[in-house]
């Protein structure tokens, strides 16, 4: 862009401004602060507090639930976008705005809730209990926790993907002789992988920062059931404000990273198959070839 | 008001949508900007708006300099590609709208934009559709009150960006004879872009043709059809039969001085004649296909592996009654021939093929 | 969409899938939401109604009520500039700035909250300053607004970028060709048209702020009728075994989650129809 190119829509500089001054002190500057908090203490140090026994067994918990919780988020997801999607049952259209609610419902009460469903005397702990199977105040308990929080992530990435597969490709399949398995595994399911990938990504970065619901369920024994973010609330309740700032750092870098694969997954998922296209247009219109 | 256009040059990133564009439009002319998509067009009738900016260059609006003035102060009509009318808006309030935005001494009364508003729209033969709402209208129709927005403000300049473009075969032509007739009655110059050639032939009183950022030739709409400045001119504006050059391609070479030349001749389909007996300086080919078409036929013929394709009125083919396979002799009536420097040559005096 | 024999599968696959999907859902989102209204009515309305007249839920209440209204012109006027900047012009960088307004979402609320901390809080870097010139951010609830702002600014943003995009900037040009003030253009033309997007950012954006806890949780200190919104409220009773307390306050919430997701159900269809009235607009007739 030249400089002395005007725009015609007003308003540009205003905007772009405001914008750029709002993120700055809302989010540069306290991000920044904390980095530079944590810079007090130096690299080695701030691994050393990653790395401490407690540390790691809440890391250690914090991703291993998120993960499972992400992972059977993406299975059970794919089956209810699926079925939003492509069959038609009664009070569809409520259960399809339901879909939202642990978006709508703050985790708080998320937590209560379940912790009581699922705790020895709840409706449905008292009947898993005797099965052997312990829910609340158990490792367990943060899954089911993270299960509720990051639900919709999977459908809602899933739904509008599953609306728009041409339904001439699956006659097409079927046509040649595809079972309707074979179908769904070979021509629908790779036309989905990235973004149902996408909401697994989204799914386990939310999982991995929650906190107001697990609490409530998780039992929260040092070691055991202790996620991340707890360690850094009990680390600054106790004065230890470097230590929660170290923590907080390592949880920084992560979001980030997975904010930049998301982001990086949004994008493959949109372009991977588009990118003949822009060329061939560009070549004809270099060419110059009449339209 | 007339528009003039100086060494005007734009570029998107690498690449050079206008080059050095010189133009002058005089007062009340109807001028088509032609060309196929990404020659430039569309960028330099922005640039006379003043929806986007020049790299150099001046617009001159009556003479004086209106390159740097903004959109809003420049007084012009605009109609858009796909209209851009306010959807939220009922029609009248979509035409009103550029009176109801004045400041507030300039701004009409109530009852006058309510009179000038019907006004427009009967005159685009819209007004029993006041009340409603863009998207309950056809194409054709928002196409009308998109021009009866833009001539609300009583514009000095029309301007628009492929006005039928969007539209289906019959609309355009009616909405193009209604434009013509349109710009006769109000007498205000206007600047069309458009990439079909029938719709500038047919429409304009001077067409520009454009490729690759630049001019290629201006003139009236028989000039540019009739007298091609340059082989792109002669290929854009209808179908057209190449003949390259012994020396360029082996195919055929136009009998002149220096045949050796790297030339091109072209012919119009419809200036080539058939016959059954040979003909003096016509040569001989085979009849592959008869495509009636309409009022026309369209012949193909074949000669020593080349592709000729030959249109004949109705009366003409019945006379010859032609048949695939059959012997027949052509020759065209009309040739022209550019060099290898794309400028056109003397056509030769005896207008005769060799292969 | 209407599914053909070619598209369909066996009867008993449809079975299996629709009890699978429908079944999950129940278990993880229909009999939470039934619980919260069946655990708050344990001992019947009077003694139901009797936890929501308690001055400190009462109080609650409301400070959650002021944080919100009090963040939601900061989140419209972000939401609007931002996306006006991003959806109608070209500029270097734009990209790194959608990533930046993504960020909350990635965040984890406690290190939303605690970024606070070390900013404003008693050693925090401004906390000296704030503590000379008696301002109490942290602890008080300044710092849950801001908390509250950080974590609930991407959402309207989010809404109109996409939006403002895909109406492209036309109808603006036109505007503005016509004569029109920047003023006019935005208040007569771009207004009316993202006024559904704008409105479902508005809802989202309210329903995190009034139901966050991470966040605000680290910055409020836990002064019971004072720093306390609902969601903190919850814990803090449940926490002293006051369920049918803690449940009273959280049916309040739990109401809020439905009328947001009504407010949301009706906003999106009346998007829905926006779009397909902008897609007959624009979509141009099929030239035969």
């Amino acid at each position: 862009m030249p400089a002395k190119n005007h725009r015609v829509l007003p308003g540009f500089g205003l905007a772009l401004g405001y914008t750029l001054v709002y993120l700055s002190l809302l989010i540069l500057l306290p991000l920044g602060g904390m980095v530079l908090k944590a810079s007090e203490l130096g690299f080695g140090q701030i691994i050393d507090i990653a790395l401490s026994e407690r540390s790691l067994a809440a890391f250690r918990v914090t991703f291993g639930a998120s993960l499972l919780a992400a992972a059977l988020n993406a299975f059970f997801g794919l089956i209810v976008a699926w079925i939003l999607v492509r069959y038609s049952f009664p009070g569809k259209r409520f259960v399809d705005a339901l879909v939202d609610l642990p978006f709508a419902l703050p985790t708080a009460v998320a937590g209560i809730t379940l912790s009581t469903l699922y705790a020895g005397n709840g409706w449905l702990g008292r009947y898993l209990e005797p099965l052997g199977v312990k829910i609340a105040y158990t490792p367990n308990g943060i899954v089911v926790a993270l299960i509720f929080v990051t639900l919709p992530f999977v459908v809602r990435t899933l739904q509008p993907v599953i609306e728009d597969i041409e339904s001439d490709v699956e006659e097409a399949a079927a046509s040649l002789g595809a079972s309707r398995w074979q179908t769904f595994s070979r021509v629908i399911f790779p036309a989905i992988a990235p973004a149902l990938l996408t909401g697994f990504a989204m799914a386990f970065s939310r999982a991995v920062g929650e906190y107001g619901s697990v609490i409530f369920i998780a039992g929260n024994l040092p070691l055991i059931s202790e996620i991340t973010p707890l360690l850094i609330i009990s680390k600054l309740e106790q004065y230890d404000v470097l230590g929660a700032t170290a923590l907080a750092v390592v949880m920084l870098a992560i979001s980030f990273v997975l904010l930049l694969a998301i982001n990086f997954l949004q994008w493959w998922s949109a372009n991977r198959y588009k990118n003949d296209e822009p060329l061939e247009a560009a070549a004809g219109r270099a060419a110059g070839a009449p339209a | 008001m007339s528009i003039e256009i100086r060494n005007i040059s734009k570029r998107f990133g690498n690449f050079v949508a206008l080059d050095n564009i010189n133009l002058a439009i005089p007062t009340g002319e109807l001028v088509a900007l032609l060309g196929p998509s990404g020659c430039g067009k569309t960028t330099l009738l922005r640039i006379i708006a003043g929806m986007e900016s020049p790299e150099q260059g001046e617009v001159l609006f009556s003479g004086s300099e209106a390159t740097h003035l903004h959109v809003r102060e420049r007084n012009v009509g605009f109609v858009f590609q796909h209209y851009a009318l306010f959807r939220h808006m009922t029609v009248f309030e979509n035409v009103a709208f550029g009176l109801r935005v004045k400041p507030r001494q300039e701004r009409p009364k109530e009852a006058e934009i309510k009179r000038r508003v019907m006004a427009l729209l009967g005159l685009v033969q819209l007004d029993w559709l006041a009340e409603r709402y863009p998207s309950q209208l056809s194409g054709g129709q928002r196409q009308r009150i998109a021009l009866a927005r833009a001539l609300a403000v009583e514009p000095k300049v029309l301007l628009l960006d492929e006005p039928f473009g969007a539209l289906d075969t019959k609309v355009r032509k009616e909405l193009r004879r209604w434009l013509r007739r349109l710009h006769d009655e109000m007498h205000i110059s206007s600047v069309f872009v458009t990439h079909d050639q029938e719709e500038a032939l047919e429409v304009a009183d001077r067409v520009v043709v454009m490729n690759h950022g630049k001019i290629e030739q201006i003139g009236s709409p028989d000039e540019v059809y009739s007298n091609p400045a340059s082989p792109f001119v002669y290929q854009f504006l209808g179908n057209v039969n190449v003949f390259h050059s012994r020396v360029h391609g082996g195919y055929a070479e136009v009998e002149r001085a220096a045949a050796s030349e790297k030339t091109t001749a072209f012919v119009r389909p419809h200036d080539i004649d058939i016959a059954h007996q040979p003909l003096a300086e016509g040569l001989q080919a085979t009849v592959l296909h008869v495509h009636p078409i309409g009022p026309l036929v369209r012949v193909e013929l074949q000669h020593n592996g080349e592709f000729i394709e030959v249109e004949l009125s109705r009366e003409r083919h019945e006379a010859l009654q032609l048949t695939v396979g059959q012997a027949v002799w052509f020759r065209p009536r009309q040739v022209r021939v550019f060099g290898a420097d794309q400028l056109p040559q003397a056509t030769p005096e005896k207008q005769a093929f060799l292969f | 969409m209407t599914a053909n024999l070619a598209t369909r599968e066996a009867g008993w696959v449809r079975s299996v899938l629709l009890a699978v999907g429908l079944g999950f859902l129940f278990f993880f989102l229909g009999l939470p939401l039934l619980a919260v209204f069946v655990e708050a009515l344990a001992q019947g309305l009077p003694v139901y109604v009797d936890a929501l007249k308690e001055p400190e839920t009462r109080s609650a209440i409301v400070l959650t009520i002021v944080i919100a209204l009090a963040v939601l012109p900061f989140n419209i006027a972000f939401g609007v500039a931002a996306a006006w900047a991003i959806a109608k012009f070209d500029f270097r960088g734009k990209s790194l700035l959608i990533t930046l307004i993504d960020l909350p979402f990635a965040v984890s609320p406690v290190v939303a909250g605690l970024v606070f901390i070390l900013l404003f809080g008693a050693q925090g870097t401004f906390g000296p300053w704030l503590a000379a010139h008696e301002i109490r951010i942290i602890f008080a609830v300044p710092g849950m607004i801001i908390a509250t702002l950080f974590i609930t600014f991407p959402f309207i943003a989010r809404e109109l970028i996409p939006l403002m995009q895909a109406q492209g900037k036309e109808e603006e040009e036109a505007a503005v060709s016509l004569g029109a003030s920047g003023w006019q253009m935005f208040w007569r033309v771009t207004l009316p048209n993202i006024k559904w997007g704008l409105l479902y950012g508005v809802i989202l954006s309210n329903a995190r702020a009034m139901g966050e806890f991470g966040a605000v949780s680290v910055v409020s200190g836990h002064i019971r009728g004072e720093t306390n919104t609902l969601p903190l409220h919850v814990e803090i009773l449940y926490n002293e075994y006051n369920a049918i307390g803690a449940f009273a306050a959280a049916s309040i919430l739990a109401l809020l989650a439905l009328v947001t997701l009504v407010a949301k159900t009706v906003v999106e269809w009346n998007m829905k129809k926006e779009t397909e009235m902008l897609n007959t607009v624009l979509a141009p007739e099929k030239i035969s």
